[in-house]
């Protein structure tokens, strides 16, 4: 009985491998099966590929000329590895790859050239802002500002933002940007700073790292032309320089690590499960609110200008001198924003980024309503429609459209850009009328306070619907804002906002007191009365102009300080 | 005193310093980046005294001196705001209390820069006199 047992068992098992043997042999295709011939007949791919290289157009079709454009771009443009085997699908494939990667490299430089130009923007805005005696000076200082911060960026500020930052598929891997230093607290691991990259040299000699510079090198000179217009007209150009050094080399690359580089703040997701981590799709914290912020802590050292504050705390304002250098200024801005928001995608090709398509709408509708929300507020508070102001509120709506860009809906764009409209105008009036700093050019309103704005309607309106390759930060799904359902994407934006006021702040404060220690921030009462183009520049801004007489208030407090 | 060579020199040899201290910081496994890296700090440290040197040149300018002490109270009631939200994200694995912790961080951080700083750059500016 038991050998009969035994004996039905292996018949079992038996049964059983021949059946599993069966069906794996019915999984194998035909031609594995087959015995190898002498010469293997070509697969349909590569028989389609002979087909398509048959019926391409000849040289005596291309010489006739291409009008249509309907023979140009054929099977005959994909290059060859090996002229015998003839075009083979392994070839075909690294030209799909390569095509992705080279439309990426080209939008991205593309994107980053439009954010280069906006520095003439931005010395336009500046400038139009304060009195022809300083024109020159103020054109200066942005003008230094791009060859300052690019130098500083290039010795250490890339290496310190993005040295540990490999991994990006949309500029080829970036793998030679891979050493992120970091330190163990609570029992995770938080990245501080990056450390390869110096110089651009050694592995980070890269083409994709290249691209990569360069786009971030543009974002990191915004952020410093920003303290530029909030200390313009007093600012002694030496303590710019040094403090504009400082700037490009730390306090923004550290921020922007910690927020795109790998650092800390974008783990937030995955060590501490607060959503996608801190989320900054362009930068309205990193660049906007760091420059902001920084101006804010500059300004308050450099302190107000001659005649801007009455004795009994009242403030007079200080007419800027071209208004057509402002509203065009702002119109450069606006269009380099194109490449600001949508260049963030870092490709058009590949991982959700043909969402460029709706981000592109997000900034040209939150720049919409930001000034609806300026011009429309000034109107009716003061009964006359207030250039600045509403160029401002230009700015302030692609301010805060900035780091949500990537994530909302328009309509959500609409709402973020309306508020920070109204908000500018608000944000000023506290600035120079509660906390008593000077800053001729709106800057700390619109970089700093409607890019905390930016930062924070991130974890309120995001809604869900982006894919940029399946997750982001390293944590899979989309992001997703409070009014969608995430609360805790709310508290990881509200810890970047926290790292910017308590943290960007102060450092920002810190070193530039020491600025002022050691170099001293400030020109003479002589050099500011005189106006600072002569004393600082050596060449007035507008040398065929006759000036007029200050205001009778201005003129009045110059001559108190010339004579005291 | 307006902007003259003297500046104009001790700015190069702060970029100079600062290029030399950076190859130190890139070539630092070896001795010559350790060399490289005090001759740039010493380099920063020279440019930053001849600075200090010229600055009392630049004459008076249109600022009073204010309590230092306060402004560094200031600067470190900012400071603790950062502290406090970022401890608030170990105090609590909720969403809500690390949410409020943010929250009373970030007021913390502004009644720095909003209320205490102001107060003490104003104390004696200029303009009141």
């Amino acid at each position: 009985m038991k050998t009969f047992r035994n004996l039905f068992l292996c018949f079992v098992v038996l049964a059983l491998a021949l059946a599993v043997g069966v069906a794996v042999y019915a999984q194998v295709p035909a031609s594995a099966a087959a015995p190898p011939a002498a010469a293997p007949a070509p697969s349909p791919s590569t028989a389609e590929l002979a087909t398509a290289a048959s019926k391409a157009p000849t040289t005596n079709d291309l010489a006739k000329g291409d009008p249509g454009g309907s023979i140009t771009g054929t099977v005959n443009d994909v290059p060859v590895s090996d002229s015998k085997t003839g075009l083979t699908l392994g070839d075909t494939a690294n030209q799909v790859g390569q095509n992705k990667i080279a439309i990426n490299f080209v939008w991205t430089l593309v994107t980053g050239y439009l954010v280069m130009f906006m520095q003439a923007g931005f010395a336009m805005v500046e400038s139009g802002l304060t009195r022809v005696k300083n024109a020159n000076h103020t054109y200066m200082m942005n003008f230094f500002v791009y060859t300052v911060g690019l130098f500083s960026y290039w010795l250490i500020g890339f290496a310190i933002q993005q040295g540990g930052s490999a991994g990006n598929s949309n500029l080829g891997g970036l793998n030679s940007l891979s050493i992120e230093h970091t330190t163990a607290i609570f029992g995770k691991m938080w990245g501080i700073f990056g450390g390869t990259g110096f110089f651009l040299s050694g592995h980070p000699y890269d083409v994709g790292v290249m691209v990569l510079f360069l786009f971030e090198m543009v974002f990191m000179d915004t952020a410093l032309t920003i303290v530029t217009g909030a200390c313009a007209e007093r600012w002694k150009f030496l303590a710019f320089a040094v403090s504009s050094s400082i700037m490009g080399a730390l306090t923004y690359p550290l921020y922007a690590n910690w927020a795109w580089g790998g650092g800390w703040l974008s783990q937030l997701g995955s060590n501490n499960q607060l959503g996608h981590g801190y989320c900054d799709f362009a930068g309205s914290g990193v660049v906007h609110a760091v420059g902001g912020i920084t101006a804010l802590a500059v300004s308050m050292i450099v302190g107000p200008r001659i005649g801007k504050f009455n004795r009994d705390g009242s403030s007079n304002p200080i007419i800027g001198h071209d208004v057509s250098a402002v509203l065009i200024g702002c119109f450069i801005l606006a269009f380099g924003w194109f490449g600001f928001n949508p260049g963030s995608t870092l490709g058009a090709s590949a991982n959700g980024n043909l969402r460029i398509g709706t981000i592109a709408v997000d900034t040209m509708l939150a720049g919409c309503t930001g000034t609806l929300g300026a011009l429309l507020y000034m109107w009716m508070k003061n009964g006359k429609v207030d250039y600045s102001m509403s160029g401002n509120g230009l700015l302030a709506g692609l301010v805060a459209i900035t780091a949500p860009s990537g994530f909302v809906s328009t309509v959500g764009a609409c709402i973020i850009g309306l508020i920070a409209g109204v908000l500018v105008c608000l944000s000023c009036s506290f600035i120079e009328n509660v906390m008593k700093v000077d800053d001729p050019v709106g800057a700390i309103s619109v970089h700093g306070t409607c890019g905390l704005w930016g930062v924070l309607s991130v974890g309120l309106l995001a809604d869900g619907t982006s894919n940029y390759g399946g997750s982001w930060n390293g944590v899979n799904g989309s992001v997703t804002g409070l009014f969608y359902g995430d609360a805790s994407q709310l508290v990881a934006q509200l810890v970047g906002i926290s790292t910017l006021i308590g943290f960007v702040f102060t450092f920002s404060f810190l070193m530039n007191l020491a600025i002022e220690f050691f170099v001293g921030q400030r020109v003479s009462v002589e050099t500011e009365v005189a106006g600072l183009d002569l004393p600082e520049m050596g060449q007035l801004g507008y040398p065929e102009f006759v000036l007029k007489p200050e205001p009778d208030v201005l003129l009045h407090a110059e001559k108190q300080y010339a004579l005291a | 005193m307006a902007a003259n060579r003297s500046q104009g020199s001790y700015y190069t040899l702060f970029l100079g310093a600062a290029t030399v201290l950076c190859a130190g910081i890139f070539l630092w496994s070896g001795a010559m980046g350790k060399l490289l890296f005090l001759i740039g700090a010493a380099g920063i440290a020279g440019s930053l005294y001849g600075m200090f040197r010229i600055k009392s040149l630049e004459g008076r300018t249109a600022l009073k001196p204010s309590p230092l002490v306060m402004k560094l109270i200031g600067a470190g009631a900012s400071l603790l705001g950062w502290v406090i939200t970022l401890f608030g994200m170990h105090l609590t694995p909720s969403v809500t209390g690390r949410l409020v912790l943010a929250l009373v961080g970030i007021g913390v951080s502004l009644f720095g820069i909003i209320v205490i700083l102001p107060a003490a750059f104003n104390k004696n500016a200029v303009w009141k006199s």
